[in-house]
């Protein structure tokens, strides 16, 4: 019996270019080792300016009150919480990656999983701002927490969706955190084996957590990945759920729609796939991994969007429907006045998303534009100005025009520093990004190692004529090798 | 026993060295202190028993000094406890409110020696308790920072103290020993105190030739002189609109600003309560150029060019029977005449007729008109004419050609301002120059004041002595409820001791009262109840002469009516003429029909935009992209060798041809720079001055231009309305109209339709419980609960003003009206419907909105940190200390009644110095003015002054509601609503349109209302099933037919 009973006609390779394990290493440690490209000082410097901007922002509004941005009474959530409901949807690609399709044994993750997860953090971080600093007295934001107290019995209002966003979203950035840093470990082991430097031999150790590579380590290591990847997919669905919890338990028509929840999960998977194409597609090019992230993923990756952008195009028309179809003339308001009619105050905006989330995708169902980098590219980004859209034309237009026409507000736009609070955030994700890509391995080493022996003509040529003998034989030679 | 002597040791016994030297020590054993030398314990540098006091002082510095800037906060203990004052509970003195002869009996809220809120005098029977906005708002006017302090000269054009008043009278008395005989003119507002009137005639005794002319700005002058021809007395009667079934107003604003409007809005209110067993209610009609707040209360209403007033005066005579000849009219007005002379015939003796026309001829056409219709002695009562409107205008005229032509000596001001509000106002600035002495007693240097050689400022009426006699026969009483808060003395003082009296004028008026009243226990309880009345009041008439009929009628009908655009000035309910300009609660206040804030404007026509821009309002496009934009197009507006740049509203109701402009705005000192030390920081730059369109037609001042010429701009200016959506879509779970002939025929019809929409979830009885899978709670003890009754509701908004001032809501100032972030607790929603460019298919709805503290608050439920949470008593009440400010409440509040503190308006956060700032959400220096040391004194210590970044809303007024709870256990009784609580607002309503109480007890009126109008009763939204704590009562138009709603889809 060989080894390698099977390999797919198929299937491409999941890895070009003949790569062995030590040029694999060579690859993906190259960018830690050597000094950043100066692409990389102008991206890095940009987000600084960004993340400054931001912290400019937020310190305006935190000295002068939330009226440094133009919410008012009536539209009391505009911006921020379009932006954080944004940055979580982002995130949720990662996780899906990661854990789900680590469960499903999808081999091809390997290549993008690391960045992905990156990017889940870093955006659940960013979203993770308008929360905290929507709030009018953030300095009394431990109020949240169910700390025990000497008030009596004085916990938070467990009734509240926003209190579930709370823990939601502390539990999904707890446990994404851990599934991203405990894939690490052996990565962080590789380069400090590499490393020549002093304190990078001493930073690496520290982080590395004393990986050793022995079998108990990746066996209990491999046992971790899987509970966590346990832990996560549940995850996947229940954040966005709860956060369309917000809306969904409300009583402002537009808001009021029990279709939320799988909608949004939908949604989140879709904007979040379109961030993973965003980032690598630079990110390949610029540290020039283009052998480990094929077009086989972008094209895979742009499947998945045309399939969940699908499922958010039907669930548009559900909403359409059952505005329609049940009467409700508050609700029927909402929908057809304050999105489907063009030209109503916020009208376009619907349009906006529309297009770019359910019209645009279906571009995908051509194999040729799916294998377009430039194309995959410029959707990707339309995918997700789509997407913000949604949930501005959800929060926004609902709320602007509902139940009592004397409060209807005036016209919504931002102002200077709550446009500056998303720059701001922008700032902080590729700040983080552009960290991550100097100091830690962008690709998962160890994994991709993995799937190298399905693929590739190098490892035929070394490995074929061991390949050829039983494994009895095979066992008896390595057990006398020395 | 003296002797004996107690010892504890032989040492002791002995008083050894040893012993004596072991005492002064505390401890047996040396001690292992440094420095200890041979001086005792206490002597040391830091003995034990201070450790603790260093221990706690230096912990306390750390914590201070590491902690934020802490404001100094100052702290006045009384050494002396006051008798009868005890500190944290309010007393109440009956006062008046007395400006520019406006005169409403109040009692003045006093906590801790400083007035904080005007409440009504229910035992005024003018107004019985009623307030308006303006007299709500008149306590913050006591606090104004621009008042002037002390008494100055005019040095120079600038204001030099005069440090005493024995300083002052002897620069007056030397100024006036000067004048060689020149007479001197007293020049006042109508002054309705007899012993005012009595301490001027006495001191015009003194001055040979010496006068005192009445100046109002809004004059009554036509009706004076036409009263005089018809009646032979120059006075104005009673109007008696409680005993009217047919109201006919020609252009009266008698609701909002005419004559006496809290007593008429009582009055007519009395007509418009439904009795559901047997529904009647008067009908009223109205014509007029605008729509004013009267004429959104119309049952029937017809607009016409303001040129036309006396046309359709004279029409309905006409049309009446009267002996004159009818004039052209369009035939829609003469279908409104029709109707009305039919009405009015049909109910002799119940009709009235009130015109706002300062026309002479007009008011004489009209007076044969009531008398035709049987009004004389009836609505039109005699036996106690209204004395609150008494200057005619020509008296003025003549004053100002006699200032001019140097004929005055000395010119005394006293509570006017023509320098601002008189149409020619450069003449009688130029006159005032050209006369010797001229003395103001204004209380701010305004633009009158300025232009005065001496200025000693009266005293605000909270700080006076004085009486008014608002109706003759009527008297209400004026006692200071503060110690004047600075050098001012009040108007009769300075007149007494300038004509050589050197009793004060609160002896004099002590002396007066107390004969009149016959001793001092008269004296005492009139002060006490604040008004003295006839015991039994009558109604009687007054010979009528119709001799001047015929002169009038022709010369009304020789008037040609305009053609083109004409222009027609009209006064808002809270600015009013401006003399209490510089009062932010005022001018935050946003107007009852347009809801505009902090400006005048010029209100056209829908027509007229279709016409000139191509702006159709009944399109909804076009009125979405009209509405949501702040910004409004500029235009010049032209008359009379005049001009006037302003923005414009687009608002129906307005004859098509007419564009009208609100005074009372645009004051402004010489020099504008001075303009927010002399007459205040809240007046700068708002709205621009329109008194100068006024025309003085020879006998009156008209407040109309048959002819104008509007010239557009490419400018715009931003308006900040706190409503912009007028039409309520046809939603009627919001609000209910019905007309009266549907009521009488299916007077059920409201409580079917509930009925039917609820009837799956249970119908109107069981809703509450089946509507919901979540279990049923009782309701025990007291559960409040809030009527209010939209056909009582006139608009008025004494209610809004009334709660600012209780409740301490801030001032946010224009600018950020204009992002939306007012504060109102209370509004009043109105929304108009019909056609657009049909002027008189306009009805306009009133809505009173404010937390409907539901059971099933949407907003509570939302709340992660239960800020907002739910009261045994069903109020839906704020933890302002717990709110960290997510907004997730007012997103979910369907009746958007919650309001966010966006910035830090009234100083109340920890943060030092972050009220003044630039850029986004710069605050107006109005808000900055408020959190003046002088204007915080308006503050009502009961309620909490809210920080930035909470949410605050309607709290059913809690702190009276504890008051009223409290106040019944002491008294060991239960509760009785009216007697121990009211809300603020429903205290200042004129019209008893809100009902507030215990719902639970089977006698309060809430529940009385409930249930004796159950079938105009209806909950806003109430299929939500949020079980809101605020009933309503359907509005019934006693007219044919509901209007449609504006674009309705």
């Amino acid at each position: 019996m060989a080894l390698s009973k099977y390999e797919s006609q198929v299937r491409a390779p999941l890895v070009d270019g003949d790569k062995d394990y030590h040029q694999i290493t060579e690859d993906i440690v190259r960018p830690i080792e050597t000094d950043p490209s100066k692409l990389w000082w102008i991206g890095f410097i940009i987000s600084i300016g960004l993340l400054c901007f931001g912290v400019y922002s937020i310190y305006r509004e935190i000295v002068y009150g939330i009226g440094q941005w133009n919410i008012n009474h009536t539209i009391g959530w505009g911006w921020d919480i379009t932006n954080f409901v944004w940055w979580i949807g982002i995130g949720h690609a990662g996780t899906l990656i990661s854990a789900i399709l680590l469960l499903f044994r999808q081999g091809w993750r390997t290549g993008v999983n690391r960045a992905a997860e990156a990017m889940t953090i870093f955006a659940v971080i960013c979203a993770g701002q308008f929360p905290i600093w929507h709030m009018g007295r953030v300095w009394m934001g431990f109020f949240v927490l169910p700390y025990p107290n000497t008030r009596g019995v004085l916990w938070p209002n467990f009734n509240s969706a926003l209190l579930w966003d709370v823990f939601a979203i502390s539990t999904y950035f707890t446990v994404s955190l851990l599934f991203w840093y405990c894939g690490l470990l052996p990565d962080l082991a590789t380069i400090r084996d590499r490393a020549k430097l002093k304190w990078r031999k001493f930073f690496y150790g520290v982080a590395s957590f004393g990986w050793s590579g022995s079998t108990k380590h990746w066996q209990r290591h491999e046992a971790l990945s899987l509970v966590l990847a346990g832990l996560s997919t549940p995850l996947v669905l229940s954040v966005h759920t709860i956060v369309s919890f917000d809306f969904a338990t409300s009583v402002i028509p537009g808001w009021h729609t029990t279709i939320f929840p799988p909608y949004f999960v939908a949604g989140a998977v879709f904007s979040g796939f379109a961030m993973v194409q965003s980032l690598l597609v630079i990110t390949r090019k610029v540290l020039k991994l283009e052998a480990y992230i094929t077009i086989e993923h972008i094209d895979v990756m742009n499947k998945i969007i045309v399939l969940t952008g699908s499922i958010v195009g039907c669930a548009y028309l559900t909403e359409l429907f059952i505005a329609w179809y049940g009467q409700n003339k508050f609700e029927g308001w909402a929908f057809m006045q304050n999105r489907v009619n063009l030209f109503s105050p916020l009208g376009w905006s619907y349009y906006i998303m529309m297009g770019c989330n359910v019209i645009s995708p279906q571009l995908f169902w051509s194999r040729k534009l799916r294998r377009n980098i430039t194309f995959t590219f410029f959707m990707s980004v339309i995918v997700n100005i789509g997407m913000w859209f949604e949930r501005f034309v959800i929060i926004v237009t609902s709320v602007y025009r509902d139940y009592l026409p004397s409060s209807w507000s005036t016209y919504y736009s931002p102002s200077l520093y709550e446009l500056g609070f998303y720059l701001g955030t922008f700032g902080l994700f590729f700040t983080c990004y552009f960290l991550f890509s100097k100091f830690f391995p962008v690709i998962a080493l160890a994994e991709i190692k993995h799937i190298l022996k399905k693929s590739g003509e190098n490892y035929k040529e070394k490995m074929g004529e061991a390949e050829k003998e039983t494994v009895e034989e095979f066992a008896h030679e390595m057990a006398h090798a020395h | 026993m003296g002797d004996k002597k107690h010892w504890q040791s032989f040492g002791e016994r002995t008083n050894s060295d040893s012993f004596k030297e072991l005492s002064e020590k505390e401890f047996r054993e040396e001690l292992p202190v440094e420095g200890l030398d041979s001086k005792g314990l206490l002597d040391l540098k830091s003995p034990r028993r201070d450790f603790l006091k260093y221990l706690g002082f230096s912990t306390a510095a750390a914590a201070l000094a590491a902690s934020c800037e802490i404001p100094v906060k100052k702290v006045i203990p009384y050494l002396n406890k006051p008798e009868n004052l005890i500190p944290g509970v309010a007393d109440y003195y009956a006062t008046t409110y007395v400006s520019s002869g406006d005169v409403v009996s109040i009692l003045a809220k006093v906590r801790d020696g400083r007035p904080i809120k005007i409440e009504g005098n229910e035992s005024s029977t003018i107004t019985k308790g009623g307030t308006s906005a303006k007299v709500q708002a008149s306590v913050l006017d006591l606090y104004d920072t621009a008042r002037l302090r002390y008494p100055v000269q005019m040095v120079n054009a600038a204001p030099q103290q005069v440090t005493t008043f024995e300083a002052f009278d002897k620069l007056v008395a030397d100024a006036l020993g000067t004048l060689g005989g020149a007479p001197i003119v007293l020049l006042t507002s109508t002054i309705t105190s007899p012993t005012t009137k009595q301490i001027i005639g006495e001191f015009l005794a003194k001055n040979s030739g010496s006068r005192h002319v009445q100046y109002d700005v809004d004059s009554s002058s036509g009706i004076l002189l036409a009263n005089e021809a018809s009646y032979g007395k120059k006075a104005i009667p009673s109007y008696q609109f409680d005993n009217a079934k047919i109201i006919v107003s020609l252009g009266a604003d008698f609701l909002g600003t005419w004559l006496s409007p809290v007593e008429f809005a009582r009055q007519y209110s009395k007509g418009r309560k439904i009795d559901e067993k047997n529904p009647e209610m008067s009908m009223h009609y109205q014509f007029e150029s605008m729509l004013s707040t009267t004429g959104g209360n119309a049952d029937e209403r017809f607009v016409h060019r303001p040129s036309e007033t006396g046309a359709v005066a004279l029409a309905l005579l006409a049309e009446l029977g009267g002996s004159v000849t009818a004039p052209a009219l369009g035939d829609k007005l003469k279908f409104g005449i029709k109707e009305a002379a039919k009405d009015l015939l049909a109910n002799k003796g119940k009709g009235l007729v009130v015109s706002g026309s300062n026309d002479v001829n007009v008011q004489i056409i009209v007076n044969a008109i009531n008398e035709l219709i049987g009004a004389n002695g009836t609505t039109i009562n005699w036996s106690a004419p209204l004395q609150t409107r008494q200057g005619i205008d020509s008296d003025f005229e003549t004053l100002v050609a006699d200032l001019n032509a140097g004929k005055v000596g000395a010119l005394f001001v006293y509570g006017v301002n023509p320098a601002y509000t008189y149409y020619a106002a450069d003449k009688f600035k130029a006159g005032l120059q050209k006369t010797k002495v001229s003395v103001s007693f204004n209380d701010r240097i305004d633009e009158t004041t300025e232009l005065c050689r001496y200025a000693i400022p009266a005293p605000h009426f909270l700080e006076s002595w004085g009486d008014a006699e608002p109706k003759a026969g009527y008297f209400s009483f004026l006692q200071p409820t503060i110690a004047p808060l600075f050098l001012t003395r009040a108007f009769e003082d300075s007149l007494l001791k300038w004509s050589g009296n050197s009793t004060s004028y609160e002896d004099y008026f002590r002396k007066y009262w107390t004969s009149k009243l016959g001793g001092v226990d008269g004296y005492e309880k009139a002060l006490q109840e604040g008004v003295v009345e006839p015991s039994s009041p009558s109604t009687s008439g007054a010979p009528y002469n119709g001799g001047k009929l015929a002169g009038a009628a022709s010369a009304v009908s020789s008037k040609k009516a305009g053609s083109g655009i004409e222009l027609v000035l009209y006064q808002k309910i809270s600015v009013g003429t401006g003399n209490q300009a510089n009062n932010p609660w005022l001018h935050e206040f946003p107007d009852p029909i347009t809801k505009a804030t902090w400006d005048n404007y010029a209100i056209v026509s829908p027509d007229y935009a279709k016409k000139t821009w191509g702006l159709d309002l009944a399109n909804r496009r076009q009125a979405d992209k009209y509405e949501v934009y702040p910004d409004k197009r500029v235009v010049v507006i032209k008359a009379g060798g005049k001009e006037l740049k302003l923005p414009v509203l687009i608002f129906p109701g307005i004859h098509n041809d007419v564009i009208a402009i609100a005074v009372g705005y645009g004051r402004q000192s010489t020099a504008a720079d001075k303009t927010a030390d002399y007459i205040g920081r809240a007046v700068v730059g708002v709205g621009k001055n329109a008194f100068p369109f006024a025309m003085f037609n020879g006998t009156t001042v008209d407040w109309f231009v048959p002819e104008v010429n509007i010239e557009q701009t490419n400018e715009t200016y931003s308006l900040a309305q706190t409503q912009t959506h007028s039409s309520y879509e046809g939603r009627t779970e919001v609000v209910k109209e019905v007309t009266l002939e549907d009521f009488k025929k299916s007077p059920n019809e409201i409580l079917e339709d509930r009925e039917k929409e609820l009837k799956p979830y249970g119908g109107v009885d069981n809703f509450e419980k089946e509507g919901t899978l979540y279990p049923y709670y009782d309701k025990p003890g007291i559960h409040w609960g809030m009527s209010i009754d939209l056909n009582s509701c006139i608009g008025c908004g004494a209610c809004a003003i009334a709660c600012h001032a209780e409740n301490n809501v801030p001032v946010v100032g224009k600018s950020e009206v204009l992002r939306y972030h007012d504060m109102h607790w209370m509004r009043i929603d109105r929304y108009f419907s019909g056609d657009p460019e049909d002027a008189d298919s306009i009805q306009t709805v009133f809505m009173p909105m404010l937390c409907q503290h539901c059971d099933n608050a949407p907003c509570e439920n939302v709340c992660p940190v239960s800020a907002t949470n739910h009261s045994s008593e069903g109020l839906n009440q704020m933890a302002y200390n717990r709110c960290i400010g997510t907004k997730y409440c007012a997103n979910n509040c369907p009746y958007k009644v919650r309001r966010f503190n966006w910035a830090d308006y009234n100083g109340a956060d920890s943060f030092p110095n972050n009220q003044v700032f630039t850029g986004v959400g710069k605050l107006d220096d109005s808000v900055i003015m408020m959190n003046d040391d002088l204007a915080r004194m308006v503050l009502n210590p009961d309620v909490t002054v809210r920080a930035r970044g909470v949410m605050e809303k309607c709290s059913f007024c809690v702190q009276r509601l504890q008051e009223g709870k409290l106040k019944a256990k002491k008294e060991d009784r239960p509760l009785k609503d009216l007697q121990d609580v009211r809300t603020a607002c429903q205290q200042a309503c004129p019209t008893e349109a809100i009902v507030f109480g215990n719902v639970n007890d089977g006698s309060s009126l809430i529940r009385k209302t409930r249930e004796g109008n159950s079938q105009r009763l209806f909950y806003a939204l109430e299929e939500l099933h949020v079980m809101p704590n605020v009933s309503y009562l359907a509005k019934v138009r006693n007219t044919e037919k509901l209007s449609e709603s504006i674009n309705e889809s």
